[in-house]
């Protein structure tokens, strides 16, 4: 139902002297402290009060206290990014400033090269290497991509089957793997690395990858799906004379495009940000991914915060790019975990 | 025959999956828990493994510093599990209004959850810095003196006692170190936008039709969030909070990354950080890190089957 032009234009005002008041508490607080809390409260005294006097809308109370307890929650939520960015414009003294600044005097568009290109140390202490981000970034996009597509078709296979085909132990082998998403990965953490030793395997592409390459949540959220796909479809295939794998390679994976694109992108994004499992099965610097050779980075910077927050800008870039893009599904695929 | 072709079919097609899953899932399982019962060292050769029962296990259980961890991964557990259930549920709450910019703020909250920790840690290694973070400024422009945040030791109960005169002394009452509650404050920061996607799902299912006939019949909104909203959102409630707390025992990143040497005092070690130290920071116990592992298991096997039993009769499935 469409609202009255007037209504819709006092929302507007709503909208914005919310805004306004919210930024009065920000730079308040900025300058005068605890003094500035009380203009802000002053602010929104006044605010209620016409809304109260003069508009008499309960509706407008109520929006202005959901504006204002949501802009301050995400006050803090953006801070860090905020603090994250800027910082890795400043000088190095200016980094180190107090009181800091919230703007710096001078943008030292530098930093970004200085830490693309500083030497990172080994991890376990040893001098450090002439290894600079672009060899990170290469292992990590590289793992990332084939392990996100090698777990997409593995995964789809093994959905496939236990959503569509009836065979021996179906519903066993099932709950086993529901079972295995219940266990601690901590548990499987030391025999895995002793396989992986006895494969040889370490300090290997294949140890950063194949041990993620059938994902039990995606296999779960696959068939999910698969299921409810309807069976005349596959009627309808069989009389066109397709067999199984084309049926399932052009009409059921192109159905359920959203599911995969969800799947996909949990574990391009477990893998991009894992720290633990490549510390752990790697030793040399050049076999480390972003998460590892930043975490290096961190460890030997100290207190250079201007390059470690230029470092951890883009690190957190290609995420929170890949994020905009593709939100619907990443929002989608969480809403769907909590409701069966 | 038929039946046979379509076993083999569909072995095929599960064939990849199983492979992976048999070697990187189920065989560990197996071996950690025969390694459990050796004293085994990850320098060692085979030949001079020896099978020694249970005593790794009994070692686990009476080591103090095991106890400290045990201490500090359920003062985590309880701090950071009520609170990021509460604050979520509430920007849910908040999000599930017909305000202008709503898409707006759901990605700004989101946003942490997909940051990766190295990133967090160093930020917020910086916030919380003595002499140059920011949230130290905070506390001066109010007038408060400085913390040490990540470098204090004493419980934030002792802390907040202590400045009206009252001293704790048992370590059970003080409370998560501050240092451990300044990490618990970032992982609150992190996973609100995670959980809050999923409340919101779950108020979305809510048939409005219910809240419009309690508003008819005179219920306050208190009423109908006591009544209508909390027994209708229980089953995504209790997911949530089973799996939060799940995860929360299992809980190392961050305090490995914020606080590499496990924290003033010791007190941000909980028990996964205690078994990496012990089995991969040079020492190699494997047989000791696994016993670790699975009383970590045994623990969170207890806890899951409490809260099924209280908590899941409370569940109202049925709309």
């Amino acid at each position: 139902m469409p609202l009255p032009a007037s209504i819709k234009h006092e929302k507007n005002i709503v909208f914005v002297s919310n805004i306004a008041i919210f930024l009065i508490l920000v730079f308040g607080f900025r300058f005068l402290g605890w003094k500035g809390i009380l203009v802000y409260a002053g602010f929104l005294a006044l605010l209620l009060f016409t809304i109260i006097n003069v508009w008499q809308r309960p509706r407008n109370i109520k929006d202005t206290i959901t504006y204002q307890a949501l802009l301050i929650g995400g006050f803090f939520m953006v801070l860090p990014f905020y603090w994250m960015f800027i910082t890795s414009f400043k000088s190095y003294k200016e980094a180190l400033a107090f009181p800091p600044t919230w703007w710096p005097t001078e943008f030292h568009w530098k930093n970004w090269v200085e830490a693309w290109n500083a030497p990172k140390g080994n991890i376990y202490g040893d001098p450090p290497v002439p290894l600079t981000f672009t060899r990170y970034f290469y292992v990590s996009i590289m793992v990332g991509i084939v392990t996100t597509c090698g777990s997409f078709t593995v995964s789809a296979l093994a959905a496939y089957a236990f959503a569509r085909m009836q065979f021996w132990g179906r519903g066993l082998f099932f709950y086993i793997i529901i079972a295995m998403m219940m266990i601690p990965g901590q548990v499987l953490l030391i025999p895995n690395y002793l396989t992986l030793a006895k494969l040889r395997w370490l300090d290997h592409y294949q140890a950063l990858i194949i041990p993620w390459l059938a994902s039990v949540f995606s296999i779960f959220l696959l068939r999910q799906f698969f299921i409810t796909i309807p069976e005349d479809l596959w009627d309808a295939a069989q009389i066109d004379g397709a067999g199984r794998f084309r049926f399932l390679w052009q009409i059921v994976i192109p159905l359920s495009k959203p599911v995969i694109i969800t799947a996909g992108i949990f574990d391009f994004l477990g893998n991009w940000n894992s720290l633990f499992w490549p510390l752990i099965v790697t030793t040399r610097p050049e076999m480390r991914t972003l998460m590892v050779g930043l975490q290096a980075f961190n460890q030997d910077a100290g207190s250079d915060f201007h390059l470690l927050m230029a470092a951890s800008t883009f690190a957190v870039l290609p995420i929170v790019i890949m994020f905009f893009f593709l939100q619907r599904f990443f929002i989608q695929g969480i809403a769907r975990t909590g409701l069966k | 025959m038929r039946i046979l072709k379509q076993n083999a079919e569909a072995f095929c097609y599960l064939l990849p999956a199983t492979l992976v899953l048999a070697v990187f899932w189920f065989l560990p399982v197996i071996l950690s828990i025969i390694i459990s019962f050796t004293n085994w060292k990850g320098l060692d050769t085979w030949t001079t493994v020896k099978w020694v029962g249970l005593t790794n296990y009994f070692n686990v259980l009476q080591d103090a510093e095991f106890h400290q961890t045990i201490l500090n991964t359920f003062n985590y557990v309880i701090y950071s599990v009520p609170l990021t259930l509460l604050i979520s549920l509430l920007a849910a709450m908040l999000l599930n209004s017909q305000i202008q910019g709503r898409s707006f703020f759901r990605t700004v909250y989101f946003l942490p959850f997909i940051t990766t920790w190295v990133a967090i840690s160093i930020v917020f290694r910086y916030f919380y810095d003595r002499e140059f973070g920011l949230a130290n400024y905070f506390l001066k422009q109010m007038g408060m003196p400085r913390l040490e945040w990540l470098s204090e030791p004493r419980g934030i109960w002792t802390m907040l006692f202590s400045t009206i005169g009252i001293s704790i002394k048992k370590p059970i009452l003080a409370g998560p170190s501050l240092a451990m509650f300044s990490i618990i404050l970032t992982t609150i920061w992190r996973s609100i936008g995670y959980y809050m996607i999923i409340f919101l799902a779950g108020l979305q299912n809510i048939d409005k039709t219910y809240y419009e006939a309690a508003e008819i019949d005179g219920a306050s909104a208190w009423h109908r969030f006591l009544h209508i909203t909390v027994p209708l959102l229980s089953p995504v409630t209790f997911f949530i909070l089973v799996t939060s707390m799940i995860n929360s025992f299992k809980v190392f990143v961050p305090q490995l990354i914020m606080t590499p040497s496990g924290g003033p005092d010791n007190t941000t070690t909980t028990i996964v950080f205690h078994l990496y130290e012990k089995g991969f920071q040079g020492l190699w116990l494997m047989g000791h890190a696994s016993a670790i592992a699975y009383i970590l298991f045994v623990i969170i096997l207890i806890i899951t089957l409490i809260q099924n039993r209280i908590l899941g009769r409370r569940v109202h499935y049925e709309v």
